[in-house]
């Protein structure tokens, strides 16, 4: 029996393993039964019959019991086969349906009629994968639900906004008679936070096109050492008070179609974070490098650094990295998922390095062709943790306790994607750690974690939606 | 701008305002009125077809979502009258192109908007 046939072989339906298990059962059988048989007839034969007679017969004898044997093997073969098929053939079936149910596809049915436990088992099957069908669908709707609820309710919040900083203005603008020294104070908190409201309001409405895929990038042949330039010229006024330099360092870069607006909207908010928690008179630099088929953005200070747990979920909405000076620090806590999504849409990736004390450097990577089919990031609520658990069991089963270890590393660098575990695969497959066998496998795994499906949620256009720019 | 010019040029000027928010269509012409606009408002589709009809409004300050006869068909009937759109929504530049094919869509005004900033626009506008 081949025993490098993983499981039931496709490639050879007529004869999976458990079909030659029982054929060889049944064969054996065939083989053993009537010999037993035949042998205690020839001794009885033997003791009955005198001797002469039984010396004449022998050969006919065993010449008949040799036919009778074979042709009771060969029966027994047949009929073995044509049992074990009408086992092993459905069981094949309930096992590639299983295999499409864990790809994601709850479609599947299995029509077994064999009118026995297999059958039942089968009809199980069928009541579990409807059951799982609906649950997805519900999960769907409520995914969908989320985000058009996201959506309305930031527009719905968006509409008093016009007449309340428009009063406002008028009031601060003295339209309605002097203010005395208190009543300009408080009008100015008052405008202060409604300024504030609007622009989480904005960022709401952000979030819910990247989490629906209706962002929008207007792709034009850009030349980003000016879009980073001005960018940083921008910027440099918000760096004034507390006496920051920025400076950019831009290799030659080739021109490639991007969007300026939203390279500049991400570079924007990595620098504003940069000035946040970098200290009085110190410096920001801001890295362009061309890399193999992208560019790498990079931005880093000199502020009070990250831990590695924080450096994993700075990414996360509404995380505050230091609980009690996040409201000196003000925004809106959704900057940096922003610039996730937004990245994120691109097929680029964003990961930052710190370390304590000595200042973080976050990166992103724009890839040199755009990707004009925007699918849905789930930036609020996002499936990446239970993904990263799977990830890391693997690494765990794959490589002991040195794995988990290897995985967080890796988690840091925000490597954790298919393309980037394949490419570490390889290395510890050149680096002779596992062999060629245990890498198949292992990529085996790691790409049914990721699965192959890839779902668009084609959300209905609730509102007539734009592009985003500031 | 602390206080207010009106200048003669303006004041025979009409700008119909439409929009089914009272307090931005009363804000509006706090605002405009201000500057010595005479305004008019309306509170849905129906009604700014209506009044733009009627009263022949120099301006239409038009909010995109509204009830009653949509947008488009408005702007189909009105074509000798300037519009501006207002909207809370933002509109990509694609699609304001698409919805500017006529010429008397003159403008498009992103809410929240700043008071100076309507007002310098509507000038502009009516100048």
């Amino acid at each position: 029996m081949g025993s490098s046939n993983a499981g039931f072989s496709v490639k050879n339906p007529l004869f999976s393993k458990l079909n030659r298990k029982l054929i060889i059962l049944f064969v054996i059988v065939a083989l053993v039964a009537p010999a037993l048989g035949i042998y205690y007839f020839y001794i009885i034969s033997t003791s009955v019959l005198p001797e002469s007679v039984s010396i004449e017969q022998s050969f006919l004898l065993q010449t008949t019991a040799a036919v009778i044997i074979i042709v009771i093997a060969i029966d027994a073969g047949i009929i073995g086969f044509f049992v074990s098929r009408s086992i092993s053939k459905p069981i094949k079936e309930l096992y590639e349906a299983t295999k499409e149910v864990e790809k994601g596809n709850f479609n599947v049915k299995t029509d077994i009629k064999t009118n026995d436990e297999i059958q039942e088992l089968g009809n199980a099957f069928n009541r579990t994968t409807a059951t799982l069908n609906k649950m997805d669908e519900e999960r769907k709707q409520l995914d969908n639900a989320k985000s058009e609820f996201l959506s309305i309710t930031s527009h719905e919040l968006r509409s008093p906004m016009t007449p309340m900083k428009a009063q406002l203005q008028m009031l601060e603008n003295e339209y309605f008679g002097k203010l005395t020294k208190n009543q300009k104070e408080s009008l100015a908190v008052v405008v202060r936070n409604a300024d504030r409201l609007d622009k989480i309001i904005l960022d709401f409405l952000e979030i819910s096109r990247i989490e629906s895929a209706r962002l929008k990038f207007n792709f034009k042949e850009t030349d980003l050492k000016e879009i980073v330039n001005e960018t940083v010229e921008f910027m440099k006024g918000f760096a004034k008070e507390k006496k920051i330099k920025i400076v950019a360092i831009v290799e030659k870069l080739p021109r490639i179609e991007v969007d300026p607006d939203r390279i500049s909207q991400v570079l924007r908010n990595l620098i504003n974070n940069a000035i946040k928690f970098s200290k009085k008179n110190s410096k920001i630099e801001v890295n362009v490098t061309p890399e193999k088929d992208h560019i790498l953005f990079s931005v880093k200070d000199y502020g009070c650094g990250l831990n590695p747990e924080k450096q994993i979920r700075v990414f996360e909405p509404f995380y505050q990295v230091e609980k009690t000076s996040c409201r000196k620090y003000g925004g809106t806590g959704l900057g940096l998922t922003i610039c996730r999504g937004i990245v994120e849409s691109q097929k680029g990736k964003i990961w930052v390095e710190s370390k304590p004390n000595e200042g973080c450097t976050f990166y992103f990577t724009v890839p040199v062709k755009p990707v004009r089919e925007i699918e849905p990031i789930k930036v609020l609520f996002s499936e990446k943790d239970a993904l990263e658990k799977k990830i890391r069991e693997e690494f765990k089963i794959m490589l002991g306790p040195l794995g988990v270890g290897e995985f967080y590393e890796l988690k840091s660098k925000n490597a954790l994607w298919k393309d980037d575990i394949f490419e570490y695969i390889d290395l510890l497959t050149e680096k002779h750690i596992i062999s060629d066998e245990q890498r198949e496998g292992f990529k085996n795994r790691i790409s049914n974690i990721f699965g192959e499906k890839k779902e668009i949620i084609n959300m209905k256009e609730i509102t007539p939606d734009g592009d985003f720019k500031r | 701008m602390a206080k207010s010019k009106k200048n003669s040029a303006v004041k025979n000027k009409t700008i119909l305002v439409a929009d089914d928010e009272p307090d931005v269509r009363e804000t509006v012409k706090m605002i405009l009125e201000r500057e010595g606009y005479k305004i008019i408002t309306a509170v849905d589709g129906d009604d700014c077809l209506n009044k733009a009809l009627m009263e022949d409004p120099d301006l239409i300050l038009l909010d995109i979502m509204m009830p009653g006869t949509p947008v488009k068909d408005i702007v189909e009937k009105i074509e000798d009258i300037k519009i501006a759109f207002m909207s809370v929504v933002r509109i990509s530049e694609a699609r304001k192109k698409g919805m500017c094919k006529q010429d008397n869509i003159v403008d498009f005004i992103q809410k929240p908007f700043d008071v100076n900033d309507l007002i310098s626009r509507v000038n502009l506008i009516l100048k």
